[in-house]
């Protein structure tokens, strides 16, 4: 049974990320990144329920197991990973794709996890290799977001795990399962804390929209993927129907999207807007419902494609033109005409256009809160699509491509593998839109996907209205939309300007007062253990050696006398030594 | 292609501007022969609610949003660099 754990996908991404190095020395880099996500896409289709189960001191680990729930998030985490690798194909640093790779690898990982160690692997893996995609930026800026975002997930991380050892003490179980909000104790809600961190939920999200737009072009592309949508696979694996998830989720699509209004860095907008999609997804699992848990994956399926088709978009102005604030770029379409394309696509996806994706999948979350009669929630819902169609839909294509002013910037369009992956993500968004049963076969309760049906005429009229009446919103408001180039404030103030805090404290008072009792020690208590130890030494030499037959007075008396024989001097010691040894020659030869 | 047929429309602000609200305006129409079997709640069964929901709403958080940008949270990009 331990050898089925090479039929593990992350496997497949560790050794392509191993191998990588190898493939490059032999040029053939290019068709390495695209076989192996093939390869893994394929793959999937072919897991077995149950594989890769390990005895290990005493804990069964499960490395592989594979459902409805695990097999929709499989399929569009390779598929991810395919479109993510031709998108990067340009670019010549294998440890960059190597750790996109061991990231994709630690979020497969989670997801087919069976128990909370396997999970807490992975996890970590994910961590400490999507950091590298921040730092392979190379500014300083990234470096210091990078170890802001390491820092904040290892504390995520050992609260995940003081919750998964909490709940071994409590239960002696570690098998990740469903849980139940009724018997839910400090242990659960622990474990819970840890999956919402990467989840993006505010208070505890800022790590998101602080390291995401100082990644590389690629790697942003990679990360605005992977983390979040883990996150909310393991809260539908463990914590469907959390009430507290439905709450905070209905606030993150707020959140992020009042950000996404006010921001003016590109990447800085997507990255906000990663919480608002994400608190759909929150939300849905947190309702709990089968229709509600089908929005969530259906959600996090085309948002996986559509975030980053944007960020694939943006990154490509950025990698043409090396800019990515609002305020510094207008008039493009002339010049990337296809970026434009694609990118308004995505845009339009995210915003719920009929024959779009986000049509057919948030929706779903918006009618589940609706036949759960949770009116709030769905009102909040809708607002944020509202909001999401005027920052991401209307705001970010206008001021990058056309705007009111022409930037003057006449860069090349993006390369032909950027162009690729962006029609990939592209082509999915509109698939998924035109036949949406491809997706709903694949969700976790397929009777009741099978019975949602997004193209009613109310539902078309609905979403009409909505992004009808956004775009006059916009319209009448544009010139108080204007871009300027600030950011704005957010609850990563507190550990940033807190560290601040902590090193003057650490450099000042901490410093200073650490000096002064080391001179106190060194005027004080020196003096005093010196005093004391001559007293023992008088007391040793002149009380107890005298009572003992003065021995020591002797050994010192004759180690005094050999000492004389010793210079120091190398010479006298070879001349010795070849004196004795001619004494030695003759007394062998002679006697 | 692409690129003329976008120079020639933003040329003409005006029919943009028209075309936009014949959209608008079919948007309204649509919504009286819209089937409402599975209204979830009574604003489900108002013509023109989620049009009036939206308007209102974009506006209410542009207003509040960008307010709240100028008065409280806005910095300079180096801010933490200071």
């Amino acid at each position: 049974m331990t050898s089925s754990i090479f039929m593990h996908p992350a496997v497949l991404f560790i050794f392509g990320a191993m191998l990588l190095p190898l493939f490059k020395k032999f040029n053939a880099q290019k068709i390495w990144l695209v076989v192996v996500p093939l390869l893994a896409f394929i793959q999937i289709r072919y897991l077995p329920d149950s594989f890769g189960c390990v005895e290990w001191l005493g804990f069964k680990l499960q490395f592989g197991r594979v459902d409805q729930l695990t097999y929709v998030f499989l399929h569009v985490f390779t598929l991810m990973a395919l479109i993510g690798s031709i998108f990067g194909l340009h670019v010549k640093e294998s440890g960059q794709h190597a750790s996109a790779w061991l990231y994709v690898a630690g979020s497969l990982g989670t997801t087919l996890a069976g128990d909370y160690l396997v999970v807490f692997i992975f996890w970590e893996l994910m961590a400490f290799a999507s950091v590298f995609l921040v730092w392979y930026r190379k500014r300083k800026r990234s470096v210091d977001a990078g170890y802001r975002y390491l820092l904040v997930h290892t504390f995520g991380g050992l609260v995940l795990l003081g919750g998964i050892f909490l709940r071994y003490q409590h239960t002696g179980d570690l098998t990740f399962n469903p849980l139940s909000p009724d018997s839910a104790t400090w242990a659960e809600y622990l474990i819970m804390i840890g999956f919402m961190l990467n989840a993006a939920v505010p208070p505890i999200h800022a790590w998101l929209p602080d390291a995401y737009p100082e990644a590389t072009v690629t790697g942003a592309v990679f990360m605005c993927a992977f983390t979040t949508k883990t996150a909310v696979y393991v809260l539908a694996r463990g914590f469907a129907g959390f009430e507290a998830l439905a709450i905070l989720g209905a606030i993150m699509t707020l959140y992020g999207v009042g950000y996404a209004v006010i921001e003016n860095d590109a990447r800085r907008i997507l990255a906000y807007h990663i919480v608002s999609q994400v608190g759909y997804m929150v939300c849905g699992v947190g309702i709990g419902t089968e229709m509600a848990i089908n929005g969530a994956c259906a959600h996090a399926y085309a948002h996986i494609l559509y975030k980053a088709l944007l960020f694939m978009g943006v990154g490509s102005v950025l990698e043409m033109t090396g800019r990515s604030k609002l305020s510094e770029l207008g008039g493009l379409y002339k010049y990337m005409p296809f970026t434009m394309i694609f990118t308004v696509i995505g845009g339009i996806a995210i915003s719920g256009f009929p024959l779009t994706s986000g049509f057919i999948s948030k929706s779903m979350i918006i009618a589940g809160a609706g036949a759960d009669h949770r009116l709030v929630i769905m009102a909040m819902l809708s607002l944020a699509a509202v909001g999401t169609f005027l920052s991401v839909g209307i705001k970010l294509p206008y001021f990058v491509f056309f705007g009111p002013k022409d930037s003057g910037l006449q860069p090349k369009e993006a390369h032909w593998n950027m162009q690729l992956g962006m029609f990939m993500g592209a082509f999915m968004c509109i698939f998924l839109g035109v036949y949406p049963e491809f997706l709903y076969n694949m969700l976790p309760y397929a009777a009741a996907a099978a019975e949602y049906h997004p193209y009613t005429s109310y539902h078309l009229a609905e979403t009409f209205h909505l992004l009808g009446f956004t775009a006059l919103g916009f319209y009448i408001m544009v010139k108080y939309l204007k871009p300027h180039d600030v950011s704005n404030l957010d609850v990563d103030w507190f550990y940033r300007r807190g560290a601040g805090w902590f090193m003057w404290t650490a450099r000042n008072p901490v410093s200073a007062s650490n000096e002064w009792i080391s001179n106190v020690y060194k005027n004080v208590g020196m003096r005093f253990t010196m005093a004391v130890a001559r007293a023992f030494s008088w007391f040793d030499w002149e009380g107890i050696d005298w009572a003992l037959d003065g021995s020591a007075r002797g050994v010192v008396k004759g180690g005094e006398q050999v000492r004389q024989f010793q210079t120091g001097k190398l010479q006298h010691y070879i001349g010795a030594a070849v004196a004795a040894l001619f004494i030695v020659l003759i007394v062998v030869v002679f006697i | 292609m692409i690129v003329q047929f976008l120079t020639y429309l933003r040329e003409r602000p005006t029919m943009l501007k028209w075309l936009f609200m014949a959209i608008l305006a079919f948007c309204v129409v649509f919504d009286f022969f819209a089937d409402r079997h599975h209204a979830h709640f009574w604003g489900d069964h108002l013509i023109g609610f989620w049009a009036v929901f939206a308007l209102v709403g974009c506006l209410a958080m542009i207003v509040f949003c960008k307010g709240l940008s100028h008065v409280w949270l806005e910095r300079d990009t180096d801010h933490y660099d200071k």
